[in-house]
C-alpha cells in the first residue's frame, strides 16, 4: 500500500503538470525468446519449451520539469514473467540543487551493482541479461531518499551517492515468494571514471526480516518444524540464528570496466550477508570480455557463485545430537556453488535497436548438473 | 539500413571528403567553447555555459552529419551514444539533447533560443547562427 501511494503521488504530480510543463516520454523494450537445451532442467525461468515471455518487457517513462530544478519521473514496466501486468518500477521527484548536487525522493533502484540503475534497459549492455550470479539479489527497488554528488577530480569524473530508505514487499527466496521487510536500508557508492576506465565501490546495510510462517512450501515446512521443536525445548538462541528477524545485513560490491579502442572488459565482485539467519553468506563475481567489430560485439563471460555458512555456525547443539544434526542439515541445505559460462553477440542493426544472442552453461557444483540455455532477443529504446 | 551502412562507411574512410561539421550557437551567445567542452555538453557532463546559463543542446536524428559529429567530436558511434544516453535517461541522471531531423531545423532552433547549441553541415550555415568551431 505504501508503495502504491508513492507511485500515485508522483503520477498526480505528473498529471497536474501537463498544463504547465513539458512532459517527456521515453521507453524501452526487450523481446527475448529462449529455452533450456536440457529436457529436465530449468534455468532463469526457461524450460525446454521455447518462451518469448519469460524475459520480455516493455516500459514507458514519463518525466516532467515542474519548475526550474524540480523534475518528477515515473517508470512503468510490464514484464512477461508477471503476465505483462504493469507496475511502477520507479516513481520519484528530483531537486537539482546545482549541476553537481541533486536530491531525489520516492521509489528508486537500490544501487547494488554497476548496472543496477539500468538493469531493465537491455539496450544499455551487451548481454541478454546481466550476469545473474552477481545480479542475484531478489529485490531491486526501495522507497526513500537519495543524494548524488558529481564532480571532477583532476581528469576523473567522480559520482558519489548516498541513500536511505526501506523495502517492503514479497521476495523470491527459499524457492517461494515470501513477505520481507528491509528497514534502515542505506548505503554509499562511489564511481570514478576516466575516459576508457571506470571503477566503482558500494557498501549497503539493512535490517532484514523475512516471514516464513505462512508459507506452505515443503522446504519451509521442514524449517518451521525444526523451529517449533527448538522453541519447545527452550533453545531460543538457536531459533534466532535460523529465523530472519531484523537481522543485520551487509552488502559490499566492487568492480571496474574498460572500454578501450574496441576492447571491452567488466568485472564485479559482491559479498552479501544476513547475520544470524538461515541465509548463507554469499560471495560471487564475474569477469566479462568483449570485442567490438563495427556494429557487432562478441563477448565471453565467466561467473562464480558461492553460498555457505561459516564453520562456526555448525555443531552448536552438540549436547543434543539429534537436534544438532538437524540444524546442521538445515544450514548445509543453503549451500550453493555454481559456475556459469556465457558466450554471445550483440549487433546494433539500427541506431536504437540491438539484436542479441547468448548461450549460457550453468554448472551446479553441489548437484553436479549442467544446464545449457540459449536466448535471442531484440532490445530497443525510444 | 543501406543508407546507414553507406553513411558510416563514408565517415570511416573519408575525413574531410564528407561535409565539414560546424558547431553553432545563437549570435547573442558570447561564450567560448573548446572541443572538450562541446564533447562534455553532448555527453551531459557539462550543463552550463561559462556565464552560468543552462545549455540547451540540439542534436540530429539519424542523419549523416550526426554520425560525423558523433564520431569526430563525441568519439562514439551513434548507437554507442544512444546506449550511453539510455543509461542516463532511464535513471533520471540526464536529459538528452533535443533531436531534429535536418540542418535547417537545428538552425531554426538555435536562432530562436539564446542558450542553445547545435551542429550542422558547415555549408548550410546562415547568418542567423554563429559558427564557433568546425570539425
Amino acid at each position: 500500500m505504501k508503495k502504491l501511494s508513492v507511485a500515485v503521488a508522483v503520477c498526480a504530480v505528473l498529471a497536474s503538470s501537463y498544463a504547465s510543463a513539458e512532459v517527456r516520454i521515453n521507453g524501452f523494450a526487450s523481446i527475448v525468446g529462449g529455452k533450456s537445451l536440457d529436457s529436465d532442467q530449468t534455468l532463469y525461468g526457461y524450460d525446454d519449451d521455447i518462451s518469448f515471455k519469460n524475459e520480455s518487457k516493455f516500459a514507458l517513462q514519463l518525466s516532467a520539469d515542474l519548475q526550474e530544478k524540480l523534475t518528477a519521473t515515473a517508470q512503468i514496466i510490464a514484464r512477461g514473467e508477471d503476465d505483462f501486468d504493469a507496475t511502477f518500477e520507479w516513481a520519484y521527484v528530483t531537486y537539482e540543487y546545482s549541476d553537481e548536487l541533486q536530491f531525489s525522493a520516492g521509489k528508486m533502484r537500490v544501487p547494488f551493482y554497476k548496472y543496477s540503475d539500468f538493469l531493465d534497459v537491455g539496450y544499455a549492455y551487451r548481454w541478454v541479461r546481466p550476469p545473474r550470479s552477481v545480479y542475484g539479489i531478489p529485490f531491486s527497488t526501495y522507497e526513500g531518499l537519495s543524494v548524488v554528488y558529481n564532480n571532477q577530480l583532476g581528469d576523473w569524473d567522480s559520482t558519489l551517492q548516498g541513500f536511505y530508505g526501506a523495502f517492503d514487499g514479497d521476495i523470491d527466496v527459499f524457492g517461494d515468494s515470501l513477505p520481507a521487510e528491509l528497514n534502515n536500508l542505506g548505503g554509499i557508492n562511489w564511481s570514478l571514471s576516466y575516459d576508457w576506465f571506470s571503477a566503482r565501490a558500494a557498501y549497503i546495510v539493512a535490517d532484514t526480516s523475512i516471514s516464513i510462517d505462512s508459507s506452505d512450501s515443503s522446504n519451509l515446512s521442514a524449517l518451521n518444524g525444526i523451529i517449533d521443536v527448538l522453541n519447545t525445548n527452550g533453545l531460543t538462541s538457536t531459533v534466532n540464528d535460523l529465523i530472519t528477524d531484523e537481522d543485520e545485513t551487509t552488502f559490499v560490491g566492487i568492480g571496474f570496466s574498460i572500454d578501450y579502442d574496441n576492447f571491452l572488459f567488466d568485472a564485479e565482485y559482491t559479498q552479501f550477508e544476513v547475520e544470524g539467519s538461515i541465509l548463507a553468506e554469499q560471495s560471487q563475481y564475474y569477469a566479462s570480455a568483449g570485442y567490438r567489430i563495427d556494429d557487432v560485439i562478441v563477448h565471453f563471460t565467466y561467473e562464480k557463485n558461492d553460498d555457505k555458512h561459516d564453520s562456526s555456525r555448525f555443531n552448536t547443539l552438540e549436547s543434543i545430537p539429534l537436534l544438532n544434526t538437524t540444524v546442521n542439515f538445515a544450514l548445509e541445505s543453503m549451500r550453493a556453488e555454481s559456475n556459469v559460462y556465457t558466450i554471445g553477440a550483440r549487433y546494433d542493426f539500427h541506431p536504437s535497436a540491438a539484436f542479441k544472442i547468448d548461450f549460457s552453461r550453468f554448472d551446479d557444483d553441489i548437484t553436479d548438473t549442467e544446464t545449457d540455455i540459449v536466448a535471442v532477443g531484440v532490445d530497443l529504446v525510444f | 539500413m543501406k543508407k546507414l551502412i553507406l553513411a558510416s562507411a563514408l565517415s570511416l574512410c573519408s575525413f574531410g571528403a564528407l561535409a565539414e561539421v560546424a558547431v553553432i550557437v545563437n549570435p547573442s551567445n558570447a561564450n567560448a567553447l573548446d572541443a572538450e567542452t562541446i564533447k562534455k555538453i553532448y555527453l551531459g557532463k557539462a550543463k552550463s555555459f561559462d556565464n552560468g546559463n543552462k545549455v540547451n543542446p540540439a542534436t540530429q536524428n539519424g542523419t549523416a552529419i550526426a554520425d560525423e559529429f558523433n564520431s569526430k567530436v563525441v568519439g562514439k558511434s551513434s548507437s554507442q551514444l544512444n546506449a550511453y544516453w539510455s543509461k542516463l535517461v532511464f535513471t533520471g541522471k540526464g536529459t538528452p539533447p533535443e533531436k531534429f531531423d535536418s540542418d535547417q531545423a537545428v538552425i531554426d532552433f538555435v536562432a530562436a533560443n539564446g542558450d542553445s547549441i547545435g551542429y550542422i553541415d558547415s555549408s548550410k550555415a546562415t547568418d542567423k547562427v554563429k559558427v564557433i568551431a568546425t570539425f
